[in-house]
């Protein structure tokens, strides 16, 4: 599969740094899962936070860290504690990338004419604006733009708007900047998960849809 | 400050990993209490530089040297190196404090997706080392500019804002500044891919 759209080095920096929201987060895990380019641009960029961590300045301990935490650590049971297994997920008709495996994800919803979403939760981050949509064959989604980034990943099916065309693995990042009025490929339906950046709205009518539902 | 109170021989990046490995295969407390002489400090650091007041930065550095000890046998030096590791556990242990306190419905998974599946050969460990050091390299090679652009952005939620106050730029043109840095960093290291 080769894969054509790739997360910025703006985007994969704040990932490296902590800077990303949670939702953003998600979908660009879910690329670096089929993407060996975009994890080794990673690894460079967090391998600058180890240069950092070399580099810092020392800050002054308490004299009794080390003691406190070789206590905490002989309190604990020393098996490790593993994490949760997996969510039960609703069948989407498509298999959901490892990166989603602790998500609480919805059942798909009507949303218009050929066009369903399915609410996607975040442990931890109630507030992350994370969603999969699924479009049928040919749809011409509601042309629209945003007040901030939008993030999307194609998991099946194919997309293009006035700037591209994606397939599966392909991320797409779209600014303020982009008004775009997506079209789904002929071929199959497109399932993809999109992530809003913090406070970014939607304009237009596709705003005007998925707010009163989805709250975006 | 002195140059002679600070005359400790630092533990080279090879070093790091022997420890850690140590600490993984052995639970090796002499090697943690290295460990932790050399990362504690500049964990506190980093954390009260990303804006943690002191004692919270002193607890999250305890819960980051604590992760260290409990998942040393998921490190991969063929894909990163100790300090790199130790950065990318107090970054996450860092958001998982700020979203604690946001939201107090933690959640805390540890994340143990990246296991190594076969222990790495020494080559592994050897590419790895170089790419680190590319990196290093790639850092001191950029202007001063860029090189306070791309570690300002390990430091703040906001950087472009402290961007532009530490580089007194307006905030407009910061977007580009930042790219431009960061297109420079990758034409240095691609040299390299
Ligand atoms: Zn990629």
């Amino acid at each position: 599969m080769t894969i054509n759209h790739h997360p910025s080095d703006e985007t994969l920096l704040r990932l490296a740094t902590g800077a990303l929201g949670a939702g953003p987060a998600l979908v660009i895990r879910v690329h670096l899962e089929g993407c060996s380019v975009c994890r080794e641009r990673l690894t460079r960029f967090e391998a600058v936070g180890g240069t950092i961590i070399d580099e810092m300045r020392l800050a002054p301990l308490a004299a009794d860290l080390f003691g406190r935490t070789m206590e905490r650590l002989e309190s604990m049971p020393s098996t490790l504690v593993t994490e949760p297994g997996p969510r039960k997920q609703p069948d989407l008709g498509i298999e959901l990338p490892h990166a989603m495996r602790h998500c609480e994800i919805g059942p798909w919803r009507w949303l218009g004419p050929g066009f369903k979403w399915s609410k996607v939760k975040i442990a931890g981050s109630p507030h992350a604006k994370v969603m999969m949509l699924k479009g049928k064959a040919g749809l011409y989604l509601p042309a629209h733009g945003h007040t901030g980034m939008e993030f999307m990943q194609i998991l099946s099916g194919s997309l293009s708007d006035e700037r591209s065309q994606y397939f599966p693995g392909d991320l797409d990042e779209a600014d303020d900047e982009v008004n775009h009025r997506p079209v789904v490929g002929e071929k199959s339906d497109c399932v993809c998960l999109a992530a809003l950046e913090g406070d970014t709205r939607l304009h237009g009518f596709l705003g005007r849809l998925l707010r009163p539902i989805v709250g975006f | 400050m002195n140059e002679g109170i600070q005359k400790e021989v630092l533990p080279s990046p090879v070093e790091l990993i022997r420890l850690l490995d140590a600490v993984a295969r052995a639970q090796d407390r002499k090697a943690f209490a290295q460990l932790f002489a050399y990362f504690a400090p500049r964990v506190k650091g980093f954390l009260i530089r990303t804006g943690l007041a002191e004692s919270v930065a002193e607890e999250v550095t305890q819960e980051v040297m604590i992760a260290v000890w409990r998942k040393a046998s998921y490190f991969d030096p063929s894909r990163a190196g100790a300090s790199t590791w130790v950065f990318t556990i107090a970054r996450n242990q860092r958001i998982d404090r700020l979203r604690r306190t946001r939201s107090r419905t933690a959640d805390h998974l540890l994340d143990l997706s990246d296991e190594p599946d076969t222990p790495p050969s020494g080559e592994d460990i050897m590419i790895m080392a170089e790419r680190e050091e590319e990196v290093r390299k790639a850092l001191a090679t950029l202007s001063n500019e860029q090189a306070t652009i791309v570690k300002l952005s390990f430091f703040s939620e906001a950087p472009h804002s402290e961007i532009a106050r530490e580089l007194g730029i307006p905030l407009g043109t910061v977007k580009s500044r930042v790219r431009l840095a960061l297109n420079r960093l990758r034409t240095l290291l691609d040299r390299d891919i």
